[in-house]
């Protein structure tokens, strides 16, 4: 087999790469050794590249269970000696920053690397959070690519800073840069990875009160040298012309925008920029003196205005008279910027008549009109199957405590059974103490990734405080919303040698429930008799409604049923059955109601809630 | 910087559409024209709309907003219509004249609008419109997808896309797998033919 080319040794060779690549390629020429993550978009590519490519004689990698311990092994790995590389998207940040505060007091001396996804605009997340926060708040350095690159070159050096300051060093993207495609020099690619040895020493390594106060101040001394690197770092660029007193503070892919808009206003030689690569610590004094030099100076972030206090609060301390400028109404802390955005900033605030040219608002609304395409379980997920027997059964008598996967989308009509949800996991605790509190019936949905995740805890913690709940775990032996990435639920033989499968029905048993029942999730006889019989008791009760994702089974396992649906009689079932089954393989025309056999998976669920209506017939055109 | 480009590229999940623009960035870098991509993944899953964009000629930003793109690849005629909003005034329009419907529309609660409408607005909006049934040249080719490729074929051959036909089809057998040449480079020799049929080319 060919070697793949991100393992290309060409030096100086330009290659096309996603940013998350371009990340990938940064850690291999830095010769990272250990890397771990939980899947979460825009994150995922990084650890599926690592994945793909096979380089196993570099380095170990593992999905692990979830971000802290995923934290919590790589930390390990670079307190041992190896450069490190922990990545997750921005709310998997909340659940590993635990470890994350307190190896940032002791140091690593090998280098750990923590890759924060953020996602502004959510594309696919609940939230904005803006990790940039935790540089601050956990004394990391952190580093911002603005380009494919710059995520190369910034992971390269994000590393070179881990190792030589034993300090965690946080590399922020956010989805535009993860998920951008730009050309990337390749640099040197080493043999090996380099390690260093491990020193005991509890004293620094343990940290029990005494130690903790004096590594408090440690990490400040670490800051006060990477603030003067941060200085004169190549990341930190600035530039200048002749006799101009504006300038443009900008970070991250706030960068990108600001150069095109600057580009369109047709202003780019009249106008200064100081471009920060390193985010934290600041280079106070080239911000001092680039505000000192120019009389007029505007920020340029996208998110929080965290940049724009600390430049306000450093300009009032060396008492300087700059005009500084930063969000507003055109540019806010809300949602993703553009270069129309940022092009209409900069000619507000410097008075220019240009604006770009607002959007056709007849056309606007004409779009909207148009028939949607929202996301939507897919034909024969099981989820759909589970979800249609739950509504039978509980309708509006309960309350739904949902959780994070493809699964969320059971809120949507006619299934409608999410009413709330709080973070992954969420659905056993929040649920439990949602029941508790106001006598509700609860029924909570979590998948199989997200009980491994932190649905365990929550379920020992039901069981141990006497909680009453009826959770389903929507067993499809994958993380499937991610990219079908491998958890403990999957087979072994989808696992291979390096992983060892866990039994989910086994795990909830060990916690103390004495209510389990394990069902087909394609079985609607099946899933009704269970939910009839335990809706009315008390308790923690356990669901595991068990069938493979149906794009996994095509693909990875190669499962796909012979038989496809048909409809034979168009009735008020049929009707019913598109209704509230609503399978995306149906197809209306006029009153008449049909399968659409090319995306029909055959799991003849429709068969079930209507079996007067449909027949299995064979598949057309065969196996794809 | 007068060669700078800005696409927009739309589609709906599962049709191929960003393996075509990860092509067209990828002839764009051989052919030595600076280039910036960018896609949105995620909750964008099979049967979802899917974009993303292409810029040339020294752009840095990867995104696009309303009224900048000066053409639109839509490789499904709905997805054209509602990436209408991108376009910039006198931008031009590649499109696939082949429908995909959408749930709503095979369930009966939506209309999908006729391709006489579609072409009617998309004149509307655009300097130039193309519309070419992608997805059946495609299949006559060997693959429904390789109509993607014809679509870029024909931005080539428009003289739309800032490189030739020749170096797409070097593209094609430097980056996609050796079992997919065949139809793509059938696809892409289908495009003049295709183009003169709508009465694009004379």
């Amino acid at each position: 087999m060919s070697k793949h080319p991100l393992l290309s040794e060409t030096e100086g060779e330009q290659q096309l790469l996603l940013g998350n690549e371009a990340i990938v390629r940064g850690a291999l020429e830095a010769g990272v050794g250990m890397i771990t993550c939980y899947p979460g978009t825009p994150s995922s590519e990084v650890v599926d590249t690592f994945r793909r490519i096979k380089a196993f004689d570099r380095y170990h990698m593992e999905y692990s269970i979830n971000e802290k311990v995923a934290m919590e092994v790589a930390c390990g790995a670079a307190l041992s000696g190896s450069k490190s590389l922990v990545c997750m998207k921005h709310v998997g940040l909340n659940v590993a920053a635990d470890p994350l505060f307190t190896t940032a007091y002791t140091g690593l001396p090998g280098g750990l690397v923590v890759l924060s996804a953020d996602d502004p605009g959510c594309h696919s997340s609940q939230n904005e959070q803006d990790n940039r926060a935790y540089a601050r708040m956990a004394h990391l350095l952190c580093l911002e690519p603005s380009s494919a690159e710059e995520a190369c070159a910034m992971t390269k050096e994000a590393f070179f800073l881990a190792r030589s300051l034993e300090q965690p060093v946080l590399l922020r993207t956010t989805t535009r840069i993860s998920h951008m495609r730009g050309a990337v020099t390749l640099g040197q690619l080493p043999k090996a990875p380099t390690t260093v040895s491990f020193t005991k020493n509890p004293m620094r390594f343990v940290p029990l009160p005494a130690v903790a106060r004096k590594r408090h101040q440690a990490v400040l001394d670490v800051l006060a040298k990477a603030r003067i690197i941060a200085e004169h770092s190549v990341f930190t660029l600035e530039t200048l012309h002749e006799n101009v007193k504006i300038g443009i503070i900008a970070s991250g892919v706030a960068r990108a925008y600001m150069a095109d808009a600057l580009e369109q206003l047709g202003i780019a030689d009249r106008v200064d920029c100081l471009e920060l690569g390193i985010t934290w610590p600041l280079p106070t004094e080239r911000i001092i003196r680039f505000l000192s030099q120019h009389v007029a100076v505007l920020i340029l972030e996208e998110g929080d205005a965290l940049l724009e206090r600390d430049i306000k609060a450093l300009a009032k301390e060396h008492g300087l008279s700059t005009l500084l400028s930063g969000k507003n109404a055109t540019l806010t802390e809300v949602l993703e910027y553009a270069t129309p955005l940022v092009q209409t900033r900069i000619a507000e605030w410097l008075d220019l008549p240009q604006r770009p040219s607002a959007p056709d608002q007849a056309l606007l609304s004409a779009t909207q009109e148009l028939p949607n395409r929202p996301p939507n379980l897919c034909p024969g997920c099981s989820h759909r199957a589970v979800y249609y027997a739950a509504r039978k059964i509980f309708g509006d008598e309960v309350v739904y405590s949902s959780d994070i996967g493809c699964y969320t989308l059971g809120m949507l009509p006619p299934m409608r059974c999410a009413d709330f949800l709080f973070c992954m996991g969420s659905s056993i605790s929040g649920g439990s103490g949602f029941a508790k509190a106001s006598g509700s019936k609860v029924v909570s949905f979590i998948g199989d990734s997200t009980f491994f995740h932190s649905g365990m805890t929550g379920l020992a913690n039901a069981v141990f405080n006497k909680h009453s709940l009826l959770l389903v775990i929507l067993d499809n032996g994958t993380t499937a919303m991610t990219g079908h990435q491998p958890n403990p639920g999957m087979v072994q033989e989808s696992l291979g040698e390096a992983c060892q499968h866990l039994d989910i029905e086994a795990i909830v048993k060990a916690l103390g429930v004495t209510n389990v029942r394990t069902v087909n999730a394609y079985n609607l006889a099946a899933l009704t008799k269970t939910f009839t019989e335990l809706k009315d008791m008390d308790g923690v009760r356990v669901v595991i409604a068990k069938q493979p994702c149906v794009l996994y089974a095509r693909r990875a396992l190669g499962k796909r049923p012979p038989n496809v649906a048909r409809v034979i009689a168009q009735n008020e079932d049929t009707q019913r059955c598109l209704a509230e089954f609503a399978c995306p393989a149906f197809i209306k025309n006029g009153d008449e109601i049909a399968v659409d056999e090319s995306l029909c998976s055959g799991c003849m669920v429709c068969l079930q809630v209507a079996p007067k209506s449909f027949k299995a017939v064979k598949r057309q055109g065969g196996q794809q | 910087m007068n060669n700078r480009l800005r696409i927009y590229c739309t589609g709906v999940g599962g049709q191929g559409t960003l393996t075509a623009t990860n092509l067209l960035a990828k002839t764009a870098l051989m052919n030595g024209i600076p280039v910036v991509a960018g896609e949105v993944h995620g909750m964008a899953q099979r049967g979802g709309v899917v974009e993303s964009v292409v810029l040339l000629g020294g752009w840095k930003a990867p995104k696009l907003a309303f009224g900048e793109a000066d053409c639109m690849l839509a490789f499904e005629p709905l997805e054209a219509l509602r990436g209408l909003p991108y376009l910039a005034k006198g931008g031009t329009i590649v499109a696939s004249s082949d429908p995909l419907p959408p749930l709503s529309v095979s369930l009966g609660a939506k209309a999908y609008p006729s391709m006489q409408e579609i072409s009617q607005t998309l004149n509307k909006y655009a300097d130039k419109v193309y519309l070419l049934p992608i997805r059946t040249l495609g299949k006559e080719n060997g693959s429904i997808q390789s109509g993607n490729t014809l679509l870029l074929a024909a931005a080539c051959l428009l003289n739309i896309l800032p490189f030739t036909v020749e170096s797409l089809e070097k593209a094609i057998q430097t980056f996609l797998p050796e079992k997919l040449h065949a139809s793509n480079l059938a696809s892409i020799a289908r495009a003049k033919t295709a183009l003169k049929e709508q009465g694009f080319l004379s």
